[in-house]
């Protein structure tokens, strides 16, 4: 199983403050997911283009986010606004981060993995969901899918190529896989239906994280065993 | 009270922060660790035979270890005993809290030595241990959320927190970033908002 070009959860949304970044990656590729004061998140390449640095190193002002480095301040399409060892420079238009499409839905972000200023098809329909946690697990998201689809780590439905559904302690929740790099996955848990304490849910998950991680896949214990943890 | 401090060292960040969080007033020493070996000298030695920072000297007193010296500080000038709670449980957790920073965080401190100032130690086993312990930490803090808390420890801010932040606030310089740290990125940008917080090198200041 491989995954190609796609919408991909990288977030939960709620985790996401307003005036605060995030660097993730997908594929490798590192991002930068920010939430600007005005509550509307960006999912930009995670590179300033005046020396490369890193984006999510730097914070968010207002609407734009400003790098760490030498302070050059980006608005919410991307583009470089101001250079404060310039101040008076009108910013050339050429001076632009690159951009991913992103959406929200499900309580999550989601982008499409490739860089373009239109994603070919429209990001996931919105759906009724509580969050719960992102679970980074140190293996492929291969990996991660091959043993959800063999059963061994319990009963997982495919809903989509990046989108697993089981049902714990009465909860119907929902798994989106995001590759991360080659080597590590993240699982962005949100809750669909049914009652039961997330901070069981979340106690469950890390559960799950070892069976991932376990040499051989072993079957998790039933999740009650865990809810007192 | 005298601290003696190397504004490079996390660990007196740790008691820096506390001390100027509570407002109490102290002399501050400088030991030229890197590249002199201050505290390895024979005056230092006598206050410290472990020949490490901070030390505190309080009148007689003489204290080394941040986990010693924090929970020292709390009790003498918290008087409303906030930063290290009375009540048997939360005082257990806090306790608790110290020693996992003091024992399980020491891999990301050497690994940040390693790092800028070419320690020795093994980076690839010191970046497992380091980034084991910060999962610990994400789980932690993630179920705190989910039951509607904000830090490691009871309804505010304990030593425990305090403790906790340095080796991952600083886990960049050893190349850990923070990707992987949603919870722990939330509640350090609590810690930065604690009235009274101050930065260290390496911890930047964005407020
Ligand atoms: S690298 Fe971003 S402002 Fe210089």
């Amino acid at each position: 199983m491989s995954f190609e070009a796609g919408w991909y959860a990288v977030a939960i949304a709620e985790g996401l403050e307003p005036g605060t970044s995030a660097g993730t990656r997908l594929f490798d590729k590192e991002i930068v997911v920010w939430r600007d004061q005005d509550g509307a998140s960006h999912a930009w390449e995670d590179r300033c283009p005046h020396r490369g640095m890193r984006l999510s190193f730097g914070f968010v002002r207002g609407n734009h986010i400003a790098c760490l480095y030498h302070g050059w301040q980006y608005d919410t399409a991307g583009q470089c606004r101001y250079i404060p060892a310039h101040p008076n420079l009108e910013v050339p238009d050429t001076i632009k981060v690159v951009t991913y499409p992103s959406a929200e839905a499900g309580g999550l972000v989601w982008i499409w993995s490739e860089m373009t200023t239109e994603a070919p098809v429209p990001p996931p329909a919105d759906f009724a969901a509580r969050p719960v946690r992102s679970l980074y697990v140190e293996r492929s998201a291969e990996s991660i899918a091959a043993a959800f689809v063999s059963g061994a780590l319990g009963d997982f439905e495919a809903s989509g190529p990046s989108v697993f559904e089981t049902v714990i302690d009465g909860a119907r929740l929902r798994l989106a896989l995001q590759p991360f790099t080659a080597e590590r996955s993240a699982l962005h848990i949100v809750r669909l239906g049914g009652e039961a304490d997330p901070t069981a849910i979340a106690a469950w998950s890390e559960g799950l994280r070892r069976g991932l991680e376990a040499p051989l896949p072993v079957r998790c214990a039933a999740p009650a065993a865990h809810a007192g943890a | 009270m005298i601290l003696h401090d190397y504004e490079l060292d996390s660990d007196a960040y740790k008691v820096r922060l506390l001390l100027s969080i509570l407002g109490v007033a102290y002399d501050k020493v400088p030991v030229d660790v890197h590249p002199g070996r201050e505290q390895r000298t024979e005056p230092y030695l006598r206050l410290n035979p472990l020949g490490t920072l901070p030390i505190l000297v309080d009148g007689d007193m003489v204290l080394h270890d941040a986990e010693a010296i924090l929970p020292y500080i709390a009790k003498r000038y918290d008087t409303g005993g906030v930063w290290l709670p009375d009540d048997p449980a939360a005082f257990g957790a806090v306790m608790m809290w110290l020693v996992f920073a003091a024992r399980d965080l020491a891999s990301a401190d050497q690994a940040r030595l390693h790092h800028m100032l070419e320690a020795p130690g093994d980076p690839v086993a010191l970046d497992k241990a380091a980034r084991a312990a910060f999962r610990v930490m994400e789980d932690h803090m993630t179920k705190r959320e989910l039951a509607g808390a904000k830090w490691f420890v009871g309804a505010s801010a304990t030593i425990a927190d305090l403790a906790l932040f340095p080796p991952i606030a600083l886990s960049r310089d050893f190349a850990i970033d923070h990707d992987e740290y949603p919870a722990l990125r939330r509640w350090m940008r609590r810690v930065r908002a604690l009235p009274g917080f101050i930065t260290m090198p390496g911890i930047p200041d964005y407020h």
